[in-house]
């Protein structure tokens, strides 16, 4: 009989069930973690974890000591992905790391299956999130806030969020996951924090500032002009930048078109969050 | 009664004109600095480089690229802001500079600025105006990302001094490989003067980075490093000898890339080479191959080309190239071979060679981890054994093995593809060995 632990699909959630499913008692081989409601399964248990910030910040005190701030990172990229053996997968690696004589050897261990596997999620959730500190494009409100929606496969808001706390410290600025209805929001001079439920239509209210419109055209005649005709390699462009996040980019957006009319897939934000 | 000969102009025509001169210098990297915003202004730097966008002939957009100025003293034959060209002039002010970079750093349009001039009035007056735009950036804006910016050669040393301290690149092109080049296309220009502010700017980056290793804080010089370009294919040089330029500017001058830019024939002239093909592409592609070789590889130019061989074969990139001249150093023992022998087997690239290091300290290998490892087998089959033996039973022949991958499915890059037609079998020649 296996005890198979559901977890909340965030780092939290999932920590807190490494927990539960270690001092359940029932050795590494008699515990499952997954995420959110799975098909259940013969010869299975099911527990339904209840998610607990102190015992999810036990176990992550638990791996930077033992293991190391770079395989803490790992956990938290593997976690940020949509595959469903991820919670399994970092309940593997804990116990791993915290059965060896010195944990932070973990990370170079690249030829241990659950090691391998980990290193595939966290480097795609890396550059997932690497691709949207690259291509995300703010709009200035009326008051002041920067404002900008991604729309991303692995749950990366917390990822970029800390380099972009760190680029524009004096500003108040917010990115939506529209996928996840969630906002990385940044009061300026203050620190970041994160802000789930958002919904889209309750950010419809505030209007772009005036200069908005005038530097949206700026730097579409920008990225036109500084393109050469005579090396046009359009099959070159969209190998670097995949169409899929050209909706979210201001140089992409056809003309005429202004901020302000953007259809329903336009971000207004509002004095909810 | 007044009359006005010309509207001023307003932000948005200035800068299609300045950006669309600022165009053909290649380098837009924001890469070699890693700073962190003190919080107390806007921006910092990622040392790996940030790029923003992509334009429609694929090359990326890091950088806000524009001239300061696009009138110019100069008359170079190639430019597109020469003199005697009848274009559009612009200028831009310090403030409009600033608060284009500004407003576009904040919606994370770009990671910094790339500024360049023409040359207005001489070349210390352009380099204070250079000066002062990037003073007023970065005091009263309090700009901390990534700025580049070009030394004007003939310019003061002092000017040139005081602006390295406010950018974090600064570059001298080199515009022709040779001086003879430079003699015809840019007369006005000579090759001492735009060595001398690169020199300068090496020598005050060597004693900077020494009064760093004293005072963690003291001001940084240039902290990214220099870089320079070359116009490919407007004059007569061959391979050969753009790479020994290459190379000497590489070792002897600690530049940090330089760049080759395909000649674009945008003016008339009788001097400049007519291009029915387009701009030479595929040879920039294959310089960059080759710079990539001289860097990261360990290679020498001399052992790429030679004075016989002073062009890089079109068909095949430079490193399969040297491999089938010296089949006699194949095929290599992966598990065995030192990393600097991994490195020049292709289809092994700086990354895989270094895993293979590490890997192979732990136990054997086989074939299918060294595909996991990044090894492209598909080129390295001919040249390596693992454990002894050979993926397939190939033949280390270089007609065997140069048929092999020019018949795969890979492709050539843009301008090189062969026709596929029918021709009567010859014994003695064999186009694919000749360029």
């Amino acid at each position: 009989m296996i005890r198979v632990f559901q977890c909340e699909d965030n780092l939290t959630g999932i920590l807190t069930g490494v927990y539960d499913a270690w001092a359940s008692r029932l050795g590494h081989s008699g515990v499952r973690l997954v995420v959110g409601e799975s098909d259940q399964e013969l010869f299975c248990e099911y527990e339904t974890v209840e998610t607990d910030l102190e015992k999810a910040e036990k176990v992550l005190r638990t791996v930077r000591g033992r293991m190391g701030e770079e395989a803490a990172l790992m956990i938290a990229g593997a976690a940020a992905c949509t595959d469903g053996d991820k919670a399994d997968m970092i309940y593997r690696m804990i116990a791993l790391g915290l059965s060896l004589p010195d944990g932070r050897r973990i990370c170079g261990m690249l030829g241990h299956p659950v090691m391998q596997r980990m290193l595939e999620l966290s480097r795609r959730a890396g550059n997932i999130a690497s691709r949207y500190m690259e291509f995300i494009r703010f709009r200035e409100t009326a008051g002041g806030v920067l404002l900008s929606v991604i729309d991303a496969e692995a749950d990366v808001l917390a990822l970029i969020a800390p380099h972009f706390a760190d680029r524009l410290p004096l500003e108040h600025w917010l990115i939506y996951d529209r996928r996840r209805e969630k906002a990385a929001v940044h009061p300026a001079g203050k620190s970041w924090f994160l802000a789930e439920e958002v919904r889209e239509d309750a950010l419809r209210e505030m209007e772009d500032s005036r200069e908005e419109e005038q530097f949206g055209a700026l730097w579409k005649c920008f990225h036109r002009a500084v393109a050469i005709e005579e090396r046009k390699n359009p099959g070159l462009q969209n190998s670097f930048l995949p169409l899929k996040f050209r909706g979210l980019m201001k140089e992409f957006e056809p003309d005429g078109e202004t901020t302000t009319a953007k259809g329903p897939k336009g971000l207004k934000t509002s004095e909810s969050l | 009664m007044s009359y006005q000969i010309e509207a001023p102009m307003d932000l948005q025509q200035k800068l299609a004109i300045l950006a669309d001169a600022a165009k053909y210098d290649v380098a837009c990297t924001s890469s070699g600095t890693d700073r962190r915003n003190d919080g107390q202004g806007i921006g910092n730097c990622v040392s790996a480089g940030i790029c923003h966008s992509f334009s429609a002939d694929g090359r990326c957009i890091s950088l806000l690229k524009i001239l300061l100025t696009n009138e110019c003293i100069y008359d170079c034959k190639y430019c597109v802001n020469r003199r005697s060209n009848d274009v559009p002039r612009a200028s831009f002010t310090p403030r409009e500079v600033c608060d284009l970079t500004i407003s576009f750093y904040r919606r994370n349009y770009i990671e910094g600025l790339f500024l360049s001039s023409g040359v207005v009035g001489s070349p210390d007056r352009t380099m204070e105006l250079l000066y002062q735009t990037l003073l007023l950036l970065r005091t009263e804006y309090r700009f901390q990302g990534y700025i580049h910016v070009k030394a004007i050669p003939g310019a003061s040393p002092e000017l040139v001094e005081r602006t390295g301290y406010l950018a974090d690149r600064m570059s001298v092109n080199l515009e022709l490989p040779t001086a003879e080049g430079l003699k015809a296309l840019a007369p006005q220009k000579k090759r001492e003067g735009m060595l001398s502010p690169i020199r300068q700017v090496q020598q005050l980056r060597t004693i900077n980075k020494n009064e760093l290793v004293l005072y963690r804080h003291a001001p940084r010089f240039v902290p990214a490093g220099q870089s320079t370009q070359m116009i490919i294919g407007a004059t007569g040089e061959s391979d050969y000898q753009i790479m020994k330029v290459a190379q000497h500017m590489y070792r002897n001058y600690d530049m940090k890339r330089v760049f080759y830019s395909a000649f674009v024939r945008v003016n008339e002239d009788s001097m400049l080479p007519a291009l029915p093909g387009g701009p030479p592409l595929l040879r920039e592609h294959r310089l960059y191959q080759a710079d990539w070789l001289l860097r990261y590889y360990g290679f020498d130019t001399e052992e790429l080309l030679s004075e016989d061989k002073p062009d890089f074969n079109v068909f095949l990139d430079p490193k399969c190239d040297w491999a089938l001249r010296h089949l006699e150093r194949f095929p290599v023992e992966v598990m065995r071979a030192d990393y600097e022998t991994l490195l020049r087997v292709p289809g092994i690239g700086y990354k895989s060679a270094g895993r293979i290091v590490k890997a192979r300290r732990l136990g054997t290998l086989d074939y299918p981890a060294l595909k996991k490892m990044g090894v492209v087998l598909k080129r390295a089959i001919y040249f390596i054994t693992c454990g002894g033996k050979q993926m397939y039973p190939v033949k280390l022949q270089e007609d065997y093995i140069l048929r092999n991958i020019l018949d795969g499915k890979e492709g050539l890059p843009a301008g090189g593809q062969k026709e596929p037609s029918c021709e009567q079998l010859s014994l003695f020649d064999d186009p694919r060995f000749s360029v």
